[in-house]
């Protein structure tokens, strides 16, 4: 790559319509070599427009979008076979074994020696070789399009939703095969709505909403910059725990659990508030003290909450 | 084009077809059921025998003569109705669409017009019949050619007009023979059309088509594999309708590489057609009553059931707009007449149309998502 093009990715104001509808908003974003980006976002916030652009299956209505240093509008065929792609809601001919839907997508990118076992290996297939597409489980079929979206050896993958809709063990089990695919130093854009999966993931984090990029950077620069806090939560026995750290100026709030929440802005306050509860004689059944997360980022720039949110709506 | 990505899906779809054991089923035993379906029913037009009710009323020599012509003509099964039941009744209460009625006095005047040469000595056979069966009329016209074979035998004088048939082919055909290539013909088009369209419907949903759009396999590429994968699909169901046709009713039918000629060019103009109904019939349902708005027409239109000179001639002339028509006509051509520049000028037609639709069927199919 030049020096010009030493991002693997640059979207420039990238805008998308399906007709009224603004599906992406005038988003701009660079993803480095090696890293794995991930764009965050609830269902329906532009996520898949977006990689679809870059992917080379969607026209953008206006901006530039560069993969690869070449203009993803005009060298769809120079793109192609140098990225890997794993669309949202994978899906293969359903008769087709594991070894021979490798095979076939090896072969229609033309590649004399993928290493089709080294694949099996990697997405911990082994065992499931000889199964049929339509026998394999939601996590097994998210694995085998893993390791289809790689046949290539691309320099670029793109994995759209890839846990969606799997079980949470299912979930970890592709993780596993990602976060070996980030140990290999491959590029991938990853699209979720899973802040765990982002957090454990990814280099560098977007989060988009409603088709806008709202905020981007590596997972703990984003929490520092939008959630510096500590969220202390105590399991009261009765209402003076409250009370206490109410006098004491503090914002708590009760849970579902009757639990006390309270945000403090330094380690020390939490030893403030538990010393203020120990000289008044109240008691505690337990408490915890953690970081913000980013599903706490998000809340904070868009005042909604991460998940539960209408599925994406579907261009017409 | 690339041959290594047009066989990688090729192989794909072999292989998953071999394992969908009922599609497989009924890829080959929808056309041997129409086989053996039209064929038994267009078997007995070629040896036809009607149902025939007499009530002798005479019941002599001359009457039992005269039933024992009737049956000899090699045109009737003859049913013998007792003199004593009325035979308005009797074709009402035994669903029979005719009665014929031989007099009483058949015999004497029989005698009469023979022995004295009387010519007022004369019978009045009688049908009784239901003018709403569709047979009845042939039966009618039959019965009437022997007795006027009967008439002209008693005056003594031998017929001025005479007839002699030639045909134009130079062996005797039955008409099955005509039938079975037509039945080829349809059987290809029905499964071209309706195996692109469920096929496409069914990736477009699944993502599958999604997921080929990030791979460098090409528009050309994806339409030739199925091409190709239904001109192999076409052959099997072909083999299995002329074996069919050879063990069951012992066609006599020329083979030759027209055959192969004609199941491709059929494929290449229907698959191509399955290409752009998908392009804007996107939902499985609609896309399958596309197919049928499509394949009925040419079916009942274009001459593989019915001889098309049935149709008025309105639907004579828009049949001949039909590309199953010249796929019909070529078949026959080459299966039946053997007659190569006619079979050649037809597959020139289908294949102009089939190398319109497939270009029409690239553009069609679009791998992009949106507009």
């Amino acid at each position: 790559m030049t020096k010009e093009t030493e991002y693997v990715i640059e979207v420039d104001k990238l805008t998308k319509r399906y007709g009224d509808l603004l599906a992406v908003n005038d988003i701009s974003f660079t993803v480095n070599q090696g890293e794995v980006f991930a764009f965050l976002g609830p269902n329906g916030a532009g996520k898949t427009t977006t990689v679809e652009v870059i992917e080379t299956i969607r026209t953008p209505t206006s901006g530039k979008v560069t993969l690869l240093g070449m203009d993803v509008t005009k060298k769809k065929h120079d793109i192609v076979p140098r990225i890997g792609v794993l669309p949202q809601g994978f899906s293969s001919f359903d008769r087709i074994t594991v070894r021979e839907t490798i095979q076939y997508y090896s072969r229609l990118f033309c590649c004399m020696n993928t290493d089709i076992d080294g694949l099996i290996e990697l997405v911990n297939l082994k065992d499931k070789t000889k199964e049929q597409y339509k026998n394999l489980s939601g996590g097994l079929k998210q694995r085998l399009g893993i390791a289809i979206a790689l046949v290539n050896d691309p320099e670029v993958v793109f994995l759209d939703e890839p846990t969606t809709g799997l079980d949470p063990r299912a979930r970890h089990e592709v993780w596993d095969v990602l976060l070996g695919l980030k140990k290999k130093g491959k590029t991938v854009f990853l699209t979720t709505h899973y802040m765990e999966e982002a957090e454990l993931l990814a280099d560098t984090v977007a989060i988009i909403s409603k088709g806008k990029v709202i905020a981007m950077g590596s997972p703990e620069e984003l929490i520092e910059r939008n959630a510096n806090y500590l969220a202390l939560t105590l399991k009261p026995v009765d209402g003076k725990v409250f009370e206490i750290v109410q006098k004491m100026g503090f914002e708590p709030v009760l849970d579902n659990h009757k639990n006390v929440e309270v945000r403090v802005e330094h380690t020390y306050d939490v030893q403030e508030i538990l010393n203020a509860i120990k000289d008044a004689g109240a008691l505690y059944l337990g408490l915890d003290v953690r970081k913000p997360n980013l599903e706490e980022v998000f809340l904070k720039l868009t005042g909604e909450a991460l998940r539960e949110d209408p599925p994406e709506m579907e261009p017409k | 084009m690339s041959p290594r990505i047009i066989s990688a899906n090729l192989v794909v779809k072999l292989l998953n077809f071999s394992r969908e054991k009922t599609t497989m089923f009924f890829v080959i035993a929808f056309p041997i059921i129409l086989i053996l379906l039209f064929g038994t029913i267009f078997m007995s037009q070629d040896n036809v025998e009607f149902h025939l009710c007499v009530q002798d009323l005479d019941r002599t020599n001359s009457s039992a003569h005269l039933v024992k012509t009737l049956k000899l003509n090699g045109k009737f099964k003859i049913t013998d109705v007792d003199p004593a039941v009325n035979a308005t009744q009797y074709v009402r209460d035994n669903q029979v669409n005719l009665v014929l009625i031989i007099p009483k006095d058949y015999e004497r005047s029989f005698n009469q017009r023979i022995d004295t040469d009387d010519p007022n000595a004369s019978v009045t056979i009688t049908y009784v019949y239901d003018p709403s069966s569709s047979s009845v009329l042939t039966k009618i016209q039959i019965l009437n050619s022997v007795f006027a074979y009967i008439n002209q035998g008693l005056s003594g004088k031998p017929p001025f007009i005479r007839s002699v048939e030639k045909s134009i082919l130079t062996k005797k055909y039955r008409f099955i023979e005509f039938f079975v290539p037509g039945i080829i013909a349809m059987a290809v088009m029905t499964l071209s059309l309706f195996s692109t369209v469920d096929s496409e419907t069914e990736l477009r949903q699944k993502g599958i088509i999604r997921k080929l759009s990030t791979t460098p396999i090409t528009r050309t590429d994806w339409i030739l594999s199925n091409i190709l994968y239904q001109f192999i699909l076409g052959v099997i169901c072909t083999i299995a309708m002329l074996l069919v046709s050879y063990a069951v009713f012992n066609v006599s039918l020329h083979i030759d590489a027209w055959l192969l000629v004609f199941i491709l060019l059929d494929v290449f103009a229907f698959v191509g057609i399955g290409m752009i109904l998908t392009r804007f019939a996107r939902e499985a349902q609609s896309a399958a009553a596309a197919a049928n708005a499509v394949s009925l027409p040419m079916m009942f239109l274009s001459g593989s059931f019915f001889p098309i000179e049935l149709m008025p001639g309105f639907l004579q002339k828009f049949a001949k707009t039909l590309p199953l028509f010249y796929v019909n006509e070529g078949l026959r051509a080459a299966m039946v007449f053997e007659d190569s520049m006619a079979a050649l000028l037809d597959a020139a037609i289908i294949g102009v149309f089939a190398a319109v639709v497939f270009f029409l069927g690239i553009i069609a199919t679009k791998w992009e998502e949106d507009k």
